[in-house]
């Protein structure tokens, strides 16, 4: 059991992923975002070789229907996964095998899809998508969040009796370099959808001071400095 | 101020890295490594492009040393970086920059480096690499938090006024495959190390149930019963 988006802003290109599950750790499972090329993630019973398998496939020029018959074709359990791809121009390929277990689709809505299994139905995907789709104009990072806590608020997983936790739920967005842009992650924890959002929210105050240190290393304050200014405009 | 050991473990091949630092979400920029080509981190202040540049060039071919010398060639500002470079075979180069703020510095041996800036001084690194050491027999990830911790309990990070936290902390291996075989990270605690530490031993109960389950999925109890498995043998343990 699980819920994802998978998504593009046209604005800027910028390609992302935002998941959250009762299993522990799904951001370390998540290898399929590549700046330029796409996203693809296999998520229910996951076949972990078919994520940079399918990022190598896009990059040399497959579109996300040719890469996802090629993974149907190269493995003996498809039927038991689900998977979402999206190339950089935004086409679109999903899969939703017949032995993912509980109720499990995907959907999709203008620059992403939403996917999911072990919910306790599809309007947790409409409710990622409404999340998603609320505020276009917003960063691709916030659009992840606010379709994840849109899932989430829809009823999330589990059946109608029995619903089942958010244990760890992660974001990731890149732009054109090759690495991350935004990275955010939360492993192990009893409600990791709001606490994510705690971690974006804070990330989001550091983004730009760990970028400019970076490049412009001479001008940098150190970051307790930095700390103690936050500190200060938050009692402000 | 960060404090890190990479490492190529002798016995596997593995490559991987423990961190711990001030810094939230450190884990963003752990992405150097690659099965069978190699480690690469950069710190300090850090140039995002090295870790990636730095894969490519061992993938290619060129020796450790000769990596860190393009990225230092290759950047105007490598004085402010803290940077290691460890091949498939093991071999490696290291470098802390003379503009690292505080006390900077590296220690290295079998396959591994240890390093850390604006630290309490030698004894963070070197307690990192003594605890890498001491535990030999142990798998690649419990030896890179054995390593943190050791750091962690040498003094850490030291800030203008003093001691600072761990504020994220991450454990990075990978295998012979394109994804990681662990990759679990803490991005915002006050005690990040301790945190990971927990996830971790959390997280190894239910690592061959994921690799399984994605492997063999028929075969595959439901994690909900599985957890319930987990809480009934923790009950009997007690």
């Amino acid at each position: 059991m699980t819920f994802s988006l998978i998504g593009r802003c046209a604005r800027t290109g910028r390609l992302g992923l935002g998941i959250t599950t009762f299993s522990l750790a799904v951001g370390g499972r998540c290898e399929g975002v590549a700046a330029n090329v796409g996203v693809c993630k296999t998520q229910a019973f996951p076949n972990r070789t078919n994520d940079p398998l399918g990022i190598k496939l896009m990059a040399e020029g497959y579109l996300p229907a040719r890469v996802m018959a090629m993974f149907a074709a190269n493995d003996t359990e498809h039927d038991f996964r689900q998977i979402a791809i999206m190339d950089r121009e935004g086409r679109i390929a999903a899969h939703t095998g017949g032995g993912c277990r509980g109720w499990a689709g995907h959907k999709d809505g203008a620059d992403c899809v939403a996917f999911g299994n072990g919910l306790v139905g599809p309007q947790v995907l409409d409710g990622m998508l409404q999340g998603f789709l609320a505020r276009p104009d917003d960063a691709l990072e916030h659009r992840l969040m606010r379709a994840i806590e849109g899932g989430r608020d829809a009823g999330g997983q589990g059946t109608p009796d029995a619903h089942r936790p958010e244990r760890s739920a992660a974001i990731k967005v890149v732009d054109r370099l090759d690495y991350p842009e935004v990275d955010v992650r939360v492993d192990v924890h009893p409600t990791a959808v709001a606490e994510l959002r705690r971690v974006l929210e804070e990330f989001k105050l550091y983004e730009a001071f760990y970028r400019g240190r970076g490049q412009d290393p001479g001008k940098a304050i150190p970051q307790d400095e930095f700390a103690k200014q936050l500190e200060a405009r938050r009692r402000a | 101020m960060t404090f890190t050991l990479l490492a190529r473990c002798p016995r596997t091949g593995q490559v991987g890295i423990g961190i711990a630092t001030y810094s939230i979400c450190v884990g963003l920029y752990c992405n150097g490594l690659r099965g069978n080509v190699g480690a690469t981190m950069t710190q300090a202040f850090v140039n995002q492009g090295n870790n990636p540049l730095g894969l490519r060039l061992l993938a290619k071919g060129f020796t450790p040393a000769h990596v860190l010398g393009e990225l230092q060639a290759n950047d105007p500002h490598h004085e402010y970086r803290q940077i290691a470079v460890i091949d498939r075979n093991g071999r490696l180069a290291a470098y802390s920059g003379p503009k690292n703020r505080g006390w900077a510095g590296h220690v290295s041996g079998e396959g591994y480096v240890a390093m850390g800036n604006m630290l309490a001084g030698p004894p963070v690194v070197e307690a990192m690499a003594r605890a890498y050491e001491a535990s030999a027999p142990l798998s690649l990830e419990r030896r890179l938090l054995a390593a943190i911790e050791g750091g962690r309990d040498a003094g850490g990070q030291v800030g203008n006024d003093g001691h600072v936290p761990e504020r994220s902390a991450a454990v990075i291996v990978y295998g012979d495959y394109d994804h990681a075989e662990l990759d679990l990270r803490v991005d915002l605690h006050d005690t990040a190390v301790e945190a990971l530490r927990r996830a971790f031993e959390e997280y190894e109960l239910y690592r061959g149930y994921y690799r399984e389950r994605g492997r063999n999925p028929r075969a595959a109890i439901p994690q909900y019963e599985f957890v319930a498995q987990l809480q009934a043998s923790r009950e009997a343990a007690q």
